[in-house]
């Protein structure tokens, strides 16, 4: 009797069903959708952050920022002598420290040696900029038009111009003479072979040809990226100078996530000596023993290591900024409270429609009662009656909201991250990719494309809410219900 | 058997109060037939209610056999209202979206009985009342008098001690009523119940052996005549209870079908 009762019963307020229905299915696709969202920003955020510290890696230990030494330039220094003629090329490579600022090898040992920390490797990342191309001697000419040989300043002027000296008439003009030249910069990691699950590389999958072996400690060879390799037509077997060494390509190395800034990897030996950087390290990739103690390792090795700056990934996560982080703040602020609202309002609307639907049935359920129905009988109808609509409305929307994630995702929006941090060496700077040495804040642009993933547990969230939207309109339906009274069936034809 | 004893009802409404009944006293034994009459406001809905069980009494008692329906459990009420009492009313008050057969098992489903002698039963109480081949018939596909049948039928079917009616030909014509009241009153014989009526009809009330007139929530009793000897009357020969309840039925089927089909 109940089913058949509730059957007809819903069959005859279609409209009323359905408009409770789909009041639920508003609130509970944009439930959805707003989770799925803030889902595929937080596996957004998780590419963001493993694209810099690598897979099971914790946080970071890079040297504590310093104020900058007065006189220090910076900046790579080049000197190139001017040539008589244009078609003398010539090359230079210089290779600086990430930051510029490193910690000692040894430091590894004792981060490793830390309460809580599992494991610790140390890497050095490289900036090698290269510059090569002509530079050719200006010509000084008299006003009488003798002519005398001059020296430009390297790198000075352009083909064809010329560098005026100011004087008064008579006095010799450089004429002529310039530079024509190509600077190269790209990034290169020092990888500890024996180690390469913690570090730059484990966030690289090897596509073709192989990484380093752990003997490969002083070996000139070299992993480069995917995206280096094709700008360079590199191939495994390919050869290429860093600062005059010469490196062999053994493997061409893929992003796990698409991205990650490192052009080059090769033995962190070797990469010390290309740096003029012995025994130390730019970065210290530390893996905590538990997960959920991070935060307490953090401080332990902050405490015992003095001088360093010690970065999670949750440090790192707040440094995000961009479009990524404008919509990640979008779905978790605008959208929760947006998702509230109308689910709150989906659920008033719910609960007066069945209230005022179980007021126009006065005389039905005073009558039942008076059949002698009990009150739960009674409660028990109206509940059931609801909870149909309540799970009507949440299979309409999981349907409507699986639908916007997919949309989400098949449009797959582009979201912008920028990580920076204004820590010299340290932060999310320290790490592979990070800014120039130098660099007062260092700030790498990454794009990202969204996609909403709908998790199983949304879809419960979605089912959980469609029947507490079903129960609270029963509820208070059938609160009303079962306080009528039996004579009721008679008062409403008096 | 009932008793009421200084049965006093008081409404509130914002500041006033409205006694509707006033220290009612009444008897009415078991199988007895009793028509309560009286002007709009009267009290007779009120006096119906409390004698059903639907209402409870501002002050005084009322027994059903050994039960006080004034300070019963709700829970035992709701019982005693499921088990005992059949109530027949005005607007028929079926459930719009069942059919006349699922409208008369609602009276078996706070019985606990099981579905498929629910519906047999059903069945044999609408077959009772001329209705075998309307089981599935919604109530709007029924006329008055059909509705009002299958209301007669849903009190009865859990054989009740007491068939309370609230004005059951109120809202039917002339002839549909005669039928009505012939049925019930074959039934009321058949079934040896405590029949209570209310009603506003002068002719019906005239016909009861027994008549309480309510004015201004006071109860004035006139006894009418000897209660199956109305009944053998009502027939039109001198027959038994149960020919007289045959006599209601056949009534019915002559004016619904013309005579010769059964029920």
């Amino acid at each position: 009797m109940f089913g058949i009762y509730l059957k007809r019963e819903l069959g005859r307020r279609k409209k009323a069903a359905l408009v409770i229905a789909l009041g639920l299915a508003l609130g509970i696709a944009l439930v959805i959708t707003v989770n799925s969202v803030s889902a595929g920003m937080t596996q957004a955020q998780d590419k963001v952050l493993k694209s810099l510290y690598g897979l099971g890696t914790d946080m970071t230990v890079t040297k504590a920022r310093t104020a900058p030494t007065s006189g220090s330039s910076g900046g790579p220094n080049f000197k190139f002598d001017a040539k008589s003629s244009s078609s003398s090329t010539q090359s230079s490579d210089r290779v600086q420290t990430q930051g510029g600022q490193a910690l000692k090898s040894s430091l590894v040992t004792k981060v490793a040696a830390q309460k809580g920390v599992e494991s610790a490797v140390g890497a050095l990342s490289l900036n090698v900029t290269k510059v090569d191309g002509s530079f050719t001697q200006g010509k000084a000419k008299s006003t009488t038009g003798s002519s005398s040989s001059g020296s430009t300043s390297s790198g000075q002027g352009q083909p064809g111009g010329s560098n005026s000296s100011s004087g008064s008439g008579g006095a010799p003009q450089v004429q002529g003479g310039g530079a024509n030249f190509n600077v190269n910069s790209y990034s290169v990691a020092g990888v500890d072979v024996a180690h390469q699950g913690l570090g730059p590389l484990s966030t690289m999958k090897i596509s073709t040809g192989k990484t380093f072996t752990s003997a490969q400690t002083s070996a000139k060879v070299a992993v480069v990226s995917k995206s280096y390799a094709k700008q360079k037509k590199y191939k495994v077997g390919s050869t290429f100078k860093i600062s005059g060494s010469k490196f062999t390509v053994i493997g061409i190395a893929t992003p796990d996530s698409s991205e990650s800034d490192t052009d080059v990897f090769v033995p962190l030996k070797v990469a010390q000596t290309l740096g003029d950087a012995k025994n130390q390290v730019t970065t210290i990739y530390v893996k905590a023993t538990d997960s959920k103690q991070i935060s307490t390792v953090k401080k332990e090795i902050t405490a015992n290591i003095s001088g360093t700056t010690v970065t999670t990934s949750a440090d790192l996560a707040s440094t995000v900024s961009g479009s990524l982080s404008t919509a990640s703040s979008l779905a978790t602020s605008v959208g929760k409270w947006l998702s509230i609202a109308v689910l709150a309002a989906a659920f008033l609307v719910a609960a007066l429609l069945t209230s005022s639907a179980v007021s126009r049935r006065v005389r039905e359920f005073g009558t039942l009662k008076a059949l002698g129905w009990p009150s739960r009988n009674v409660t028990r109808q109206v509940v059931g009656e609801s909870m149909v609509n309540g799970l009507i409305g949440g299979a309409l929307g999981i349907a409507l909201g699986v639908g916007a994630a997919y949309a989400v995702t098949a449009i797959s929006p582009k979201l912008t991250a920028q990580l920076g941090s204004t820590g010299g060496g340290g932060g999310a700077g320290g790490g592979p990719g990070g800014g120039g040495p130098g660099q007062q804040a260092t700030q790498n642009t990454l794009e990202i494309a969204l996609s909403a993933p709908v998790s199983l547990t949304t879809i419960g969230l979605a089912v959980g809410l469609a029947v507490t939207g079903g129960l609270i309109a029963g509820a208070m339906g059938g609160w009303r219900a079962s306080r009528m009274r039996p004579a009721d069936a008679l008062r409403s034809v008096a | 058997m009932y008793r009421l004893t200084g049965v006093t009802k008081r409404y509130t409404r914002g500041k006033e109060t409205v006694e509707a009944l006033r220290g009612v006293d009444l008897t009415i034994e078991d199988g007895d037939q009793l028509v309560i009459q009286g002007p709009t406001g009267g009290g007779k809905s009120t006096l119906l209610q409390m004698i059903g069980g639907l209402d409870r009494p501002s002050e005084g008692s009322v027994m059903l056999d050994d039960v006080d329906l004034a300070r019963v459990s709700e829970t035992k009420l709701t019982r005693l209202r499921a088990e005992k009492i059949g109530i027949i009313f005005q607007s028929f008050n079926l459930i719009p979206t069942l059919t006349a057969q699922e409208n008369v098992e609602t009276a078996l489903v706070p019985l606990g009985i099981k579905p498929a002698d629910r519906r047999e039963r059903a069945a044999e109480a609408l077959r009772s009342v001329g209705l075998g081949e309307r089981l599935t018939h919604a109530p709007s596909e029924l006329s008055g008098g059909q509705q009002q049948r299958v209301a007669i039928a849903r009190a009865l079917v859990k054989k009740p001690k007491v068939l309370l009616a609230d004005e059951p030909t109120g809202n039917l014509d002339e002839g549909t009523r005669d039928d009505i009241m012939a049925l019930l009153e074959g039934l009321w014989h058949e079934y040896g119940l405590t029949f209570i009526m209310v009603t506003h009809d002068s002719s019906i009330a005239r016909r009861a052996p027994r008549l309480a007139t309510i004015k201004a929530g006071q109860i004035t009793l006139t006894e009418q005549g000897d209660a199956r000897r109305y009944a053998q009357q009502a027939a039109g020969h001198d027959a038994q209870p149960q020919q007289a309840a045959e006599y209601g039925r056949q009534q019915y089927v002559q004016q619904q079908y013309g005579g010769g089909q059964g029920y």
